[in-house]
């Protein structure tokens, strides 16, 4: 059974909420830390409502409103998220006056909006969707796992349409304490310099990118998701490699037939090591293109990497901020995306033109 | 009262009111400034933050919350007789 990607949206720290093509200029962004380019929400949610919402709410419902209107589809059987974090902000919020006020007063608006399912909940009462509803949240396989369920589900018929995603914020808070980890750059470095920068760290992102999946095919419809796969602590780059065999071969395709690779390079060397390894052997010689410049490092980047897998398709063109090694394939059947969360969390996405 | 209209535009993060737009009588919830029942929580921890007043008798809310001439008189009555 062939699953269909009918629509996608995203919002990011590029001008990708305004939906259409993929957007020819890089927004440039300074420091370690990349924020989303939000659109204004008001044009999919009602201002009664936006003044509860805290970021991560207005950057999912925006990427599944734009999901949808690409999809031609108002309301679909099921909706499916992945997040890390969840509703962060409001965590902060509901912690602090908890206190600051021990535990005395609280107000009911941070505690409800807190909660990881907020946005699939939010969502679904906004599209009065009564069907199905889950979020997971499994740190780098968020967005996976969100996939996986949707597939199985398509598959096994009990739907026919499920919006899937996956949305994390960066709060002030957060990346603060992340940035003690020394998960980020400490020198300098532009959108040009990131992948290039040899040194240890990245940047610190955020974003919401959502999909329609079905098991028909829609008016919008350029591309199939034709495969997902996680692996967790791989004991080394040569497992991989032979996953990534193991896993084209699972799905009919040949190394041959992958016409272009889109990595998680993100800056980090020793991070990239297992990019550099799967360029230069598993599938050596293909065009690479990357995305972590772009969006910068959270658990559910890879949700970015697909929404710029399924853009490559259907646009028939890569992006020229988006590549990173060899030409841009002039004709573009099948994606493959692998990423890695801090090296422990590894995924593949096949995608497949239609 | 333009005290606790000010009050209840921060506490509701009522972004597009200005709290002299809210009429002393205008009607708070439903038709009215389309206030919920979440916000109705939140008017009640206000109340209880700022003016250290609890209501007793859950019942007596929609008479209460009617408007903020409601509100300022409940507040009013409830200090006087502190």
């Amino acid at each position: 059974m062939n699953i269909y990607i009918q629509g996608t949206g995203c919002v990011s720290p590029q001008e990708t909420a305004q939906g259409g093509t993929f957007p020819e200029n890089v927004l440039p962004w300074e420091g370690a830390r990349l924020k989303a380019n939000e659109p204004d929400y008001k044009q999919w949610i009602d201002v009664k409502l936006i003044r509860r919402m805290s970021r991560v709410i207005k950057m999912g419902v925006a990427a599944a409103q734009l999901s949808l209107q690409e999809a031609g589809i108002q309301k679909p059987d099921a909706i499916i998220t992945g997040t890390a974090y969840g509703c962060l902000d409001d965590t902060g919020v509901f912690l602090s006056k908890m206190i600051n006020q021990q535990e005395e007063m609280l107000t009911p608006t941070a505690f409800i909006q807190s909660t990881h399912n907020t946005v699939a909940g939010q969502i679904a009462l906004m599209l009065g969707c009564h069907g199905y509803n889950n979020t997971f949240v499994h740190k780098g396989f968020s967005f996976e796992s969100a996939l996986l369920d949707a597939l199985m589900i398509l598959k096994e018929g009990r739907s026919k349409s499920i919006l899937t995603g996956a949305m994390d914020e960066l709060t002030n808070h957060s990346f603060n304490i992340l940035s003690r980890f020394d998960l980020y750059k400490k020198e300098p470095v532009t959108p040009a310099s990131l992948l290039h920068s040899q040194t240890a760290g990245t940047v610190a992102g955020e974003g919401a990118a959502c999909f329609v999946l079905g098991t028909e095919k829609g008016a919008n419809t350029r591309a199939k998701l034709t495969g997902v796969t996680t692996l967790y602590k791989p004991a080394g780059k040569a497992e991989i490699a032979a996953d990534i065999a193991a896993f084209l071969a699972a799905h009919n395709c040949s190394e041959d037939e992958v016409s272009l690779l889109i990595n998680g390079r993100n800056g980090d060397t020793s991070g990239d090591e297992w990019y550099e390894h799967m360029e230069d052997n598993a599938l050596a010689g293909k065009p690479v293109a990357c995305f972590k410049h772009l969006c910068g490092e959270y658990p559910t980047a890879a949700s970015f990497g697909m929404w710029l897998g399924a853009k490559a398709i259907a646009e028939q063109q890569v992006a020229a901020a988006a590549m990173y090694r060899g030409t841009t394939p002039t004709k573009i059947k099948k994606v493959l995306i692998y990423n890695h969360y801090k090296q422990t969390h590894h995924s593949l996405i096949l995608l497949t033109a239609c | 009262m333009a005290a606790l209209k000010a009050q209840i535009v921060e506490q509701l993060n009522l972004q597009e009111v200005k709290p002299e737009e809210i009429g002393d009588d205008q009607p708070l919830f439903k038709d009215g400034l389309g206030l919920d029942s979440i916000d109705a929580l939140e008017i009640i921890v206000l109340l209880q933050q700022q003016y250290g007043i609890r209501i007793a008798n859950p019942e007596q809310g929609p008479e209460i919350f009617y408007s903020v001439r409601t509100i300022a008189a409940f507040i009013t009555a409830h200090q006087t007789n502190k």
